[in-house]
């Protein structure tokens, strides 16, 4: 498995849009990580945010000496920094909710079709029922019942992601599980926990982890949609989709600043995360070439 | 028979040869091949897999993919060079001129579509003159003329209403709708039966005779060859290593690798018939049950029922199928028995039952002591574990993410908590006997040959010490060559520990070979059964001198 990532993060295809994405991924994430060091704010802290600065326009001069780039909102907090720690918020929440929907997506999914009968239809239906409903719905429902937090959101993204893992990894379990290797895993009276996570998962989880790339996309969404809704993150500690809300109710008095840069860093971080993701989905598909 | 060409042969083959580019790497396929092929011919192309044999053929249809890229020769048809023409060209020629048979019957035929109107829709395609109703009557004609009985109510059925032989005959019958003067048939009688094979073969012999299409058979199997063809091209890693009349290779084979070829094929002896003894055992019955006093195995009146797949409720469902009627067996202690039947006998079903994989509703299985509820799962009835098994093909029968060693110490470890022997395993000691060098033990399943694979699933059903081996057609998923080195070691193996295997097969030379009794199982029953020598030369069972008589005459003594 590890070969073959590293193989297929060789393979590099070539084209304007697609290295630029790299590129922009690339500094999205370094730039979060080092966001405490090149912050001129931490938005985070109310000692260094001054009220009486609210809604100042991008490239006003602050009174604590900062530049305020890209202006600031209607709490006084620097757009630069808000954008700068609000991405740390959105990319924890998306790559650990994802990382953990699959874990579990996929185990629940290679245990349906390996243990069957009741254990199949009750992991099933709960999939059936959870895919028949918008991800968002289920999300928002999941968030409104837990509570606000990032811990929670993390815990709402994995319920209403696991899912799609649990389906497609059942598909490829139910066939897996009917080869001879399986047949001779049973004959050797192996413990059950060794056959499926020997056996079983090892070989099943190809086509579904190809998926992670693209749902940590669509991770990232969510968790804005329901930060926009001001269900998500706590209002201290703004992610991207909660910096613009903040400036929703400002749009319409022409300080457009609040919104729309936190909106643009949201758009950039999700169009290239899909865009790389794509590409690292096809590259690991073992449809598209022979091992 | 054989048409001598005194005119200019009707395809030329010369020097062909051909590479396959991916990337940077290119691999020599085909070198030097050059045949020629005269009117009303069948020349057979034999080779072990990846011998290229298939390459001449889609070379010859034009149907090879873009990496392949021709190095040398041509491939002349009726004196005109076809090798260098356009896509477009070479499509006026397939069909019409050059036709081909593939070895899946299955996969040829469009499922939707009834058979006669794909029969009809080729003639058409091809002779656009055809009228609708012309058409249709020599798509009856045809279906007619490879055997399918009662054209006229068949043609509207589909391919799924057929069996597996007469699909094949509707293949054959769209790749007469041209009138070809040449039909390449790719192993085509490989995935049927040993009685159907042999009447496929009859038939494209006859078609010969009457149409004098030219027919290039491409084949494993040394038993096709000597069945039908005039000429043979013997195949080995892209060229040609003997080409000769059919009769001089199988009695003077100069070329060591032929040799190797025809020493391979496992021969049928057939004892001459002497007076019937008394009868020592051997009737057919539902139920058989050798005489033995102190057997490892009984098993009795297994049977199972498979119900067919319908919509809900029972809505589309056709009648259920028996894959085991009251089937009972008893195996000696230390023998080899065999199970011979033709695919969908049960004999299948009735191995994985033994082992525990399956059940079913009825019967009993007692290994030694100890009685089994086979109505419950192996797991649960304590069945699973005492049995282990040997799968027809080893390349799914490994975990391809598994290293050997891993497999095999696997087995080690776990296996044999029910087994009779004491003794720890001892891996090192089973790779030296089954010839497998310890390098392997780092390597995964796909960097293996299929040969050396099927080694790994023999130590790993030896190593965990079960008291039965169920090998089930062990050998038919390898090269010829490579067979019989397994059967030889399969049964010294299992001689030097006094286990006790069935052994399953659809080929009775192996049987032979193999096994001290036999069982001959047709249709979910047993059909026949008794000592070997019995089965082979004294039983009157129809179906078991049909069985006999349909190994090619030229392989048996």
């Amino acid at each position: 498995m590890k070969a073959q990532i590293v193989s297929a993060l060789k393979r590099r295809r070539h084209g304007p849009v697609l290295t630029a994405s790299k590129l922009l991924l690339a500094s999205y994430i370094l730039v979060a990580i080092a966001a405490p060091l090149i912050a001129p704010q931490n938005p985070y802290d109310p000692l260094q945010i001054y009220g009486w600065e609210a809604s100042s326009p991008p490239g006003t001069r602050g009174s604590g000496g900062y530049l305020y780039l890209l202006g600031t909102d209607g709490l006084g907090r620097d757009i630069v920094s808000t954008i700068l720690y609000g991405l740390r918020i959105s990319l924890v929440v998306s790559i650990v909710s994802s990382a953990l929907a699959a874990l579990i997506g996929l185990t629940a999914g290679v245990s349906a079709a390996y243990f069957g009968k009741w254990v199949d239809i009750a992991i099933m239906r709960l999939v059936d029922l959870q895919l028949s409903l918008p991800t968002i719905l289920i999300a928002l429902i999941a968030i409104v019942t837990l509570g606000p937090g990032i811990d929670r959101i993390i815990l709402a993204l994995i319920i209403a992601q696991w899912a799609t893992y649990a389906r497609i990894a059942r598909g490829v379990a139910l066939s897996e599980a009917n080869k001879p290797y399986m047949d001779a895993a049973r004959l050797m009276r192996l413990p059950t926990s060794r056959i499926i996570f020997r056996h079983l998962l090892p070989n099943s989880i190809a086509p579904a982890v190809t998926l992670i790339p693209i749902e940590v996309g669509h991770a990232v969404a969510l968790e804005a949609t329901l930060s926009f809704l001001g269900l998500g993150v706590p209002i201290d500690k703004p992610s991207l989709g909660s910096a613009v809300a903040n400036g929703f109710q400002y749009l319409l008095t022409g300080q457009y600043w609040i919104s729309l840069f936190p909106g643009l860093a949201l758009f950039g971080l999700i169009a290239s995360i899909n865009l790389v993701g794509e590409d690292v989905r096809r590259s690991l598909d073992p449809r598209n070439h022979s091992l | 028979m054989t048409v001598e060409h005194v005119t200019a042969p009707l395809l030329r083959v010369q020097n062909l040869g051909l590479r396959h580019v991916s990337g940077s790497a290119t691999t020599p396929i085909l070198s030097d091949v050059s045949f020629e092929l005269g009117r009303g011919e069948i020349l057979g192309i034999i080779g072990e897999s990846g011998a290229g044999k298939s390459t001449v053929g889609n070379a010859i249809l034009g149907l090879l993919s873009p990496e392949f890229q021709q190095t040398s020769g041509t491939i002349e048809f009726n004196g005109k060079a076809i090798d260098g023409m356009t896509a477009d060209e070479r499509q006026t020629l397939r069909g019409r001129r050059i036709s081909a048979i593939f070895q899946d019957h299955t996969a040829s035929l469009d499922p939707l579509m009834s058979v006669g109107a794909q029969v009809e829709e080729t003639c058409l395609t091809l002779d656009s003159s055809l009228s609708k109703r012309e058409a249709r009557a020599r798509a009856i004609d045809l279906l007619a003329r490879v055997g399918i009985p009662e054209p006229e109510r068949r043609y509207r059925n589909y391919p799924h209403q057929f069996s597996g032989g007469q699909r094949q005959r509707v293949v054959i019958a769209i790749a007469l709708a041209g009138s070809p003067d040449i039909i390449i048939a790719d192993e085509p009688t490989s995935a049927l039966d040993a009685t159907v094979q042999k009447q496929v073969l009859e038939l494209l012999k006859i078609l010969v005779d009457e149409t004098g299409v030219s027919i290039i058979l491409v084949t494993h199997d040394m038993g096709v060859i000597s069945e039908i063809t005039n000429r043979v091209l013997v195949m080995r890693k892209g060229q040609v290593v003997e080409a000769d009349r059919t009769a001089t290779i199988l009695d003077q084979p100069r070329h060591d690798y032929t040799k190797k070829l025809l020493a391979a094929v496992p021969r049928l002896r057939i004892p001459t018939r002497t007076v019937k003894a008394e009868d020592d055992g051997g009737q057919a019955g539902s139920s058989a049950i050798d005489g033995d006093q102190n057997p490892l195995l009984v098993a009795e009146g297994l049977s199972k029922q498979f119900a067919p797949q319908g919509f809900a409720w029972g809505i589309g469902r056709g009648k259920p199928r028996f894959g085991l009627r009251d089937v009972g067996i008893r195996l000696p202690r230390g023998s080899i028995t065999g199970i011979v039947g033709e695919s969908g006998s049960g004999k299948t079903t009735f191995g994985r039952i033994l082992a525990g994989l399956d059940t079913a509703p009825t019967g009993r299985i007692t290994i030694g002591e100890h009685a089994f509820n086979v109505s419950r799962s192996g797991r649960r009835s304590g069945l699973l574990g005492r049995v282990q098994m040997i799968f027809q093909d080893p390349s799914v029968s490994l975990n391809p993410r598994m290293t050997i060693g891993e497999t095999l110490d696997e087995s080690i470890r776990f296996g044999g908590r029910t087994g009779s022997s004491k003794e720890p395993a001892d891996l090192a000691a089973m790779m030296d006997r089954l010839g497998l060098p310890r390098s392997l033990l780092a390597r995964h399943p796909h960097q293996l040959s299929g040969g050396q694979k099927q080694r790994v699933c023999i130590a790993r059903a030896l190593l965990a010490r079960p008291e039965i081996i169920v090998a089930d057609e062990p050998t038919s998923a390898l090269d010829v060559s490579v067979q019989a080195e397994i059967v030889g070691l399969l049964k010294d193996t299992i001689a030097e520990r006094a286990m006790t295997m069935v052994f399953i097969s659809h080929d009775l030379a192996i049987v032979q070979a193999m096994c001290s009794s036999v069982f001959i199982f047709k249709d979910g029953r047993i059909e026949d059964f008794g000592p070997t020598e019995f089965i082979f030369s004294r039983s009157d069972n129809p179906y078991t001198r049909a069985l006999i008589n349909a190994r090619p005459q030229r392989f048996t003594c």
